[in-house]
């Protein structure tokens, strides 16, 4: 893996470069958000929902290792195998010596981040495994040899015309396929035979039930059921973090988690995995890869909560503006930008810039992470340890070109021109904050940027205010 | 020991110890809630199902359930069966290769329950005769569900349901598979069942 920070401002410009994708992706995204306020509105116990899914996971990570204990013991007792990885590369191997013991080869897969994150592709394809992934949005990233744009619709940054040139050169479907019925059509039927031919299903999951040993999948395709019930081998990769107490807690995250998503009351398919099918095989791989570091993190050990919702990626005016790809990592968005940078401080460097710390993405997450209160203890973080230079360099170019309005892109130079002498009390704020409510593209301003400056400082106490109401 | 002589168990598990920030003291245990509306009658039910792309299947008068899917599915080739109630071409049990199962066009099952704030029905090995993954297999998918098994939400579910705490595998099916992984555009019927009907039964 490269260290190079990521140049995200000049991905950012790249992205921003054709009008229908960056049309459409801020549409599709602003418009998730909009369909998790309709779910919001009719569910007056919102924020109690909001405020008992925190506490569940606060209360879990401060007990973390009694609750892993409990799982693992439970989860043995299921006749389920237990393994724990270190990190990637210790969870690459133990996959693949389940695969030797087996004398298996080929994996069909469901979406699940963790595995993007421990890079197993890269690490099984060459040693002659086929990893086949099933989920629609992963399977387009994975022929176009992409990290997934979000996290819960992998492939958003695309048009129908992108997949349809994909798919034209694995599948031999027609290019000029305009019908997004056709392109799910051929991936239904390019899926189907390697799906019964796998011989080993894989999984992630969501979560993790100490108290019954159980692991929760939640899918919308049913790829996942297919995944890991054909096969007689289920492989499941789960973080350290994903754990809950007891099955009752389940009730307030699945209540949350796909109305914050996609704004859907559930997802169509929310499978519990408690023991091997008859005749089966399951083991559940149990990854740190940095988790226990960063919760000996007093300012960021609270972004182990996260449920990958990708709500805060969906309000994010800079993600929906910048496209997942300009993150380079598997995480990207608000969430992405406070994890990254714990997994490499420098390569992620710049990540904890992309934001117009408006506080959106605090206000619409479930499980109630002080996402930009994070992002700004980043910055402080990473201006002790003198990664500002390139970090000045970066804002500076995603001032003129994030914001594709030529009106904001003077603005943006000479505010960046006054803000840059008081750095770097400016870097720790933000000079974007005027641009980050929500979509409205600004008038043209007629105020200067300390009066601009004054008023954002006065917002922040609006913004606290808005947290009740979000 | 050093990280290497160590199982990797261990090691996490003592990193866990050594550096963890939050305080056992600080993050107690908060009660069991039950939230929102735990309206669980059948009009919520049906109402959420239509939401989720799933749809109901009434009997007309006179109509047996065998017929009624006949008369949904007309042009169907084979109708395979996991309930007594329905004879079918072909009975799940005798399903040998997910081949076949690949093939079947209707599938018909029982939930155990229903949960009326989703429309969500549960299926576990039970209810499928151990076959797991031949009901993800067929086309069109058709529930037959009890009025009397239905939750409010999915507090009511995990609280009062006993089959989370007993099944191997159960899933929680709301309306069929779905994607709208291409351009935004919903699309019912990705890779599981391109459809869920439910027959109260
Ligand atoms: S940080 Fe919160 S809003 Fe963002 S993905 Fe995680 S749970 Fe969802």
């Amino acid at each position: 893996m490269s260290n190079r920070p990521v140049p995200h401002a000049r991905l950012a410009a790249e992205f921003l470069k054709d009008e229908p994708h960056r049309h459409f992706h801020d549409e599709r995204l602003w418009d998730m958000r909009q369909k998790r306020d309709e779910q919001m509105h009719i569910m007056p116990e919102w924020q109690e929902l909001r405020e008992q899914a925190s506490r569940l996971k606060e209360h879990t990570l401060a007990h973390l290792p009694q609750y892993l204990e409990q799982f693992e013991e439970n989860a043995r007792c299921n006749g389920i195998h237990v393994h724990w990885a270190r990190d990637g590369a210790e969870h690459n191997r133990i996959v693949e010596k389940i695969l030797k013991d087996h004398g298996h080869s080929s994996i069909i897969k469901s979406k699940s981040m963790i595995t993007d994150e421990c890079e197993m592709r890269e690490y099984l394809e060459p040693k002659g495994v086929s990893v086949t992934e099933t989920d629609l949005g992963e399977r387009i990233q994975q022929l176009d040899n992409e990290l997934p744009s979000h996290v819960v619709v992998p492939a958003v940054q695309k048009l129908t015309t992108d997949v349809a040139k994909t798919f034209a050169r694995y599948y031999n479907t027609d290019p000029n396929i305009d019908d997004p019925h056709a392109l799910a059509e051929a991936q239904r039927n390019a899926a189907r035979p390697v799906l019964l031919s796998g011989d080993t299903g894989m999984t992630g999951g969501n979560f993790l039930v100490a108290e019954t040993g159980s692991f929760v999948v939640c899918t919308n395709e049913g790829n996942a059921d297919l995944s890991a019930n054909l096969p007689n081998l289920h492989i499941a990769t789960l973080g350290i973090e994903r754990l809950v107490p007891r099955m009752a807690d389940l009730g307030v995250f699945i209540r949350l988690l796909s109305r914050s998503a996609l704004g859907s009351p559930i997802t169509q398919y929310t499978t519990h995995f408690r023991r091997p099918k008859k005749g089966g095989e399951m083991h559940v791989i149990l990854v740190d890869n940095g988790r226990s570091e960063r919760l000996g993190m007093d300012d960021f050990w609270t972004s182990l909560k996260c449920i990958r919702c990708g709500a805060c990626m969906n309000t994010c005016p800079v993600y929906r503006r910048s496209g997942g790809q300009s993150y380079g990592s598997v995480y990207s968005g608000p969430i992405g930008a406070i994890i990254d940078p714990t997994f490499n401080a420098r390569k992620f460097s710049t990540l904890p810039f992309a934001s117009t710390m408006n506080g959106s993405c605090t206000n619409v997450c479930p499980v109630k992470i002080d996402i930009h209160e994070q992002l700004y203890k980043w910055r402080r973080v990473l201006a002790e340890r003198h990664e500002i230079p390139f970090v000045k360099r970066e804002i500076m170019k995603m001032a003129g070109r994030l914001l594709a309005q030529p009106t904001m892109y003077r603005l943006a130079i000479s505010g960046t021109e006054v803000a840059l002498k008081t750095m770097p009390r400016f870097v720790l704020y933000n000079y974007l904050n005027p641009w980050g409510k929500h979509r409205e593209l600004p008038h043209p301003v007629k105020e200067t940027f300390h009066s601009w400056y004054k008023k954002n400082r006065l917002n922040r106490t609006k913004t606290q205010r808005e947290e009740t109401q979000a | 020991m050093s990280d290497e002589t160590m199982s990797a168990r261990d090691v996490i598990m003592q990193r866990l110890k050594a550096k963890k920030s939050p305080q056992e003291g600080a993050y107690p245990l908060p009660p069991v809630v039950t939230l929102g509306d735990q309206d669980a009658s059948p009009e919520r039910f049906e109402a959420s199902l239509a939401l989720m792309g799933g749809r109901m299947l009434s009997l007309q008068d006179g109509e047996g359930i065998e017929q009624a899917i006949r008369r949904a599915f007309p042009e169907m080739r084979n109708l395979c069966t996991a309930v007594p109630e329905v004879e079918g071409t072909l009975r799940i049990e005798d399903l040998e290769t997910h081949e076949q199962a690949d093939k079947v066009d209707v599938m018909v099952v029982r939930a155990a329950f229903g949960v009326a704030e989703t429309g969500g029905i549960f299926l576990s090995e039970v209810e499928l005769k151990d076959h797991l993954a031949d009901v993800h297999l067929a086309q069109h998918l058709i529930v037959l569900l009890s009025k009397n098994e239905l939750v409010g939400n999915m507090h009511n579910a995990y609280q009062e349901r006993s089959e989370f705490r007993t099944a191997g595998y159960g899933v929680l099916m709301s309306g069929p598979s779905a994607t709208a992984d291409i351009q935004g555009v919903l699309i019912r019927g990705a890779q599981g069942v391109r459809s869920l009907s439910v027959i109260w039964a």
